[in-house]
């Protein structure tokens, strides 16, 4: 599903954030991405969603490289990758349901199907009475379930989330987790960077870690590194 | 279609809908982003009426003088058939042959008018309006010839035709000299000509002026929407899409400054018309300013909606382009 090959990213300014990274995250796979700050986990995220282009490599997402990808048809990319934030990306000033139907206006839904399809992403992640509020009248893990709807509410195959339990509490956090095993059990691809060790040690799955840009490990991860989080 | 995952529909493909639905969809779809924008006008109303101000302006300046030049030329038109062809005959014409000549020339169907003036009704004329008076009673014979006015009718009154007219009577066997004062007239299509000119130049550059003035508040509405458009990208949005709300505020600008247009150059015409009663009455020409007709009025309602368009559209391929996700 993700493919890296040998892929380097040097910003403008000569910071290297990515070396040589090289790693394959299946279909249907579930991943963790970790590493201290500044290793570079929201770069590795933003070449996956066409935000940033690698200086060397190749991206890869279902076999098809993404450097043939025209200007043009990013937008189109964007519309198979449900991608969520830390810093939210809501829209303040529109309400729940507007923030959440926003991929499906933008890919021409009838109004009714949009209806549908909002409601039961709001469904899914309990915030089903909150479609009329605005953004700024939640809490922050309201929030971040307002953003998660909104990144699975036309169904995408690939799920990239980076630090989607950024400010919540452990038991929030959880429950956030939970709700991406349950996309990945529909058959989503599940890609989140993260540097809650803690949250991703309860639970046996892949997690890649990088350290200064480099990828230094890639498997199932039981013995967290505790000097990564320095 | 996806461009990664084959088979994975994307929007209204994703459901059966007919062609039809389809494009029903398409147009309520543009009716409510129309009218969204709209709103958007509507609720800073301030700013919008500056800038809709500055286009109603910018187009009702050179729409007036457009009309008052257009007005001047039928005036002239006006004028010009007043003109007149003087012969002068030749001496020895007898005053009955000049008779012969003006009742032969009543015949041709370019002349509405002869007059006769014989030589000696002209030297009495001459004598009141000189004031030499009495001394040109020394001279022995009267130096003046005898002279006909012609008046062509309206149809061959033009310079040209009356040019022609000219030649033809100049070929009369009692005809001396021939003379069509249209010098005056063709200095007057010169100036009509030239204010036609600055009008056009005027109009360019105030057009121009309003691309601009509209593609900087475009530009402005742009940027405080940065926020919005970052997030819009970020789920999928394309360029045109998020383009499409800021053409519908230019066409509005377009539309309502042309609509302001229309009732300012309403406004100065009567204006105007009212202060030129006396002298119309005195000239007795006929000033016909208010009569604005229907394709004029259609036509500056295009030029102002192209303005705002375009104006837009210049700042939109620009600026949507330059803001992107990082
Ligand atoms: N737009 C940019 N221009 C220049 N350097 C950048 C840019 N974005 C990131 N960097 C640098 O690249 C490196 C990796 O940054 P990145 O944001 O990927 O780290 P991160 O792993 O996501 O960190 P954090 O956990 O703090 O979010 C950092 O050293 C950062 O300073
Ligand atoms: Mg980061």
């Amino acid at each position: 599903m993700i493919k890296f090959e040998q892929v380097s990213k040097t910003y403008p300014g000569g910071q290297q954030a990515l070396r040589k990274v090289d790693f394959h995250v299946e279909k249907g796979e579930m991943a963790f991405l970790t590493g201290h700050s500044g290793a570079g986990k929201s770069t590795l995220l933003k070449l996956i969603s066409i935000m940033e282009r690698p200086t060397v490599g190749r991206v890869l997402i279902n076999g098809h490289n993404l450097s043939s990808i025209k200007r043009r048809e990013i937008a189109y990319i964007r519309r198979d990758i449900g991608m969520i934030f830390q810093s939210h990306q809501l829209l303040m000033d529109k309400t729940v349901f507007d923030n959440v139907s926003l991929p499906l206006v933008i890919e021409g839904h009838t109004r009714k199907n949009i209806a549908k399809r909002v409601d039961a992403a709001l469904e899914m992640v309990g915030l089903r009475d909150k479609a009329k509020s605005l953004p700024i009248t939640l809490s922050g893990g309201e929030q971040q379930r307002v953003g998660i709807a909104r990144a699975v509410v036309n169904r995408p195959p690939l799920l990239l989330a980076d630090e989607p339990t950024g400010n919540l509490d452990p038991k929030l956090s959880m429950e956030i987790i939970r709700l991406f095993e349950d996309f990945n059990q529909a058959g989503v691809s599940v890609f989140i960077a993260t540097h809650d060790l803690g949250l991703i040690a309860r639970m046996k799955y892949r997690t890649l870690t990088l350290k200064n840009g480099q990828m230094i490990t890639d498997g199932l991860d039981e013995q967290p590194n505790e000097g990564l989080l320095v | 279609m996806s461009l990664l995952f084959k088979g994975r529909a994307q929007g209204a493909e994703s459901v059966k809908i007919g062609m039809f639905q389809l494009i029903i969809m398409f147009f309520t779809d543009h009716l409510r982003q129309a009218v969204n924008s709209l709103g958007e006008l509507w609720r800073s109303p301030f700013a919008s009426l500056m800038t809709i101000g500055v286009l109603g302006f910018s187009i009702t300046l050179p729409s007036t003088l457009y009309v008052l030049v257009k007005n001047t030329e039928q005036i002239s038109q006006q004028w010009e058939q007043a003109s007149e062809i003087s012969l002068f005959l030749r001496e020895g014409v007898t005053d009955a042959s000049a008779q012969q000549l003006l009742t032969r020339l009543r015949l041709w169907p370019e002349i509405a008018e002869v007059a006769f003036i014989s030589a000696d009704e002209g030297l009495k004329e001459f004598q009141a309006l000189s004031g030499l008076g009495d001394a040109l009673n020394y001279l022995e014979t009267n130096p003046l010839p005898a002279v006909v006015l012609v008046v062509p009718t309206s149809k061959h009154a033009s310079p040209t035709s009356a040019g022609i007219l000219l030649n033809k009577l100049r070929k009369e066997r009692e005809v001396e000299i021939g003379k069509l004062d249209i010098e005056w007239l063709e200095r007057l299509y010169a100036l009509i000509g030239i204010a036609k000119d600055l009008v056009t130049l005027l109009a360019v550059l105030l057009f121009f002026a309003v691309v601009l003035i509209i593609g900087n508040t475009i530009r402005l509405n742009i940027l405080s929407k940065r926020d919005e458009i970052v997030v819009m990208k970020l789920v999928g949005a394309t360029d045109a899409f998020i383009q499409r709300p800021f053409l519908y505020t230019g066409f509005w600008y377009g539309l309502l400054g042309g609509i302001m247009a229309w009732i300012t150059v309403f406004i100065i015409l009567l204006w105007i018309d009212y202060s030129m009663q006396d002298f119309m009455e005195k000239y007795q020409v006929n000033f016909n300013l208010t009569s604005m007709d229907l394709s004029t009025l259609i036509f500056m309602l295009l030029v102002s909606v192209s303005l705002g368009i375009t104006g837009s559209l210049l700042s939109v391929q620009r600026h949507v382009k330059d803001i992107e996700p990082r």
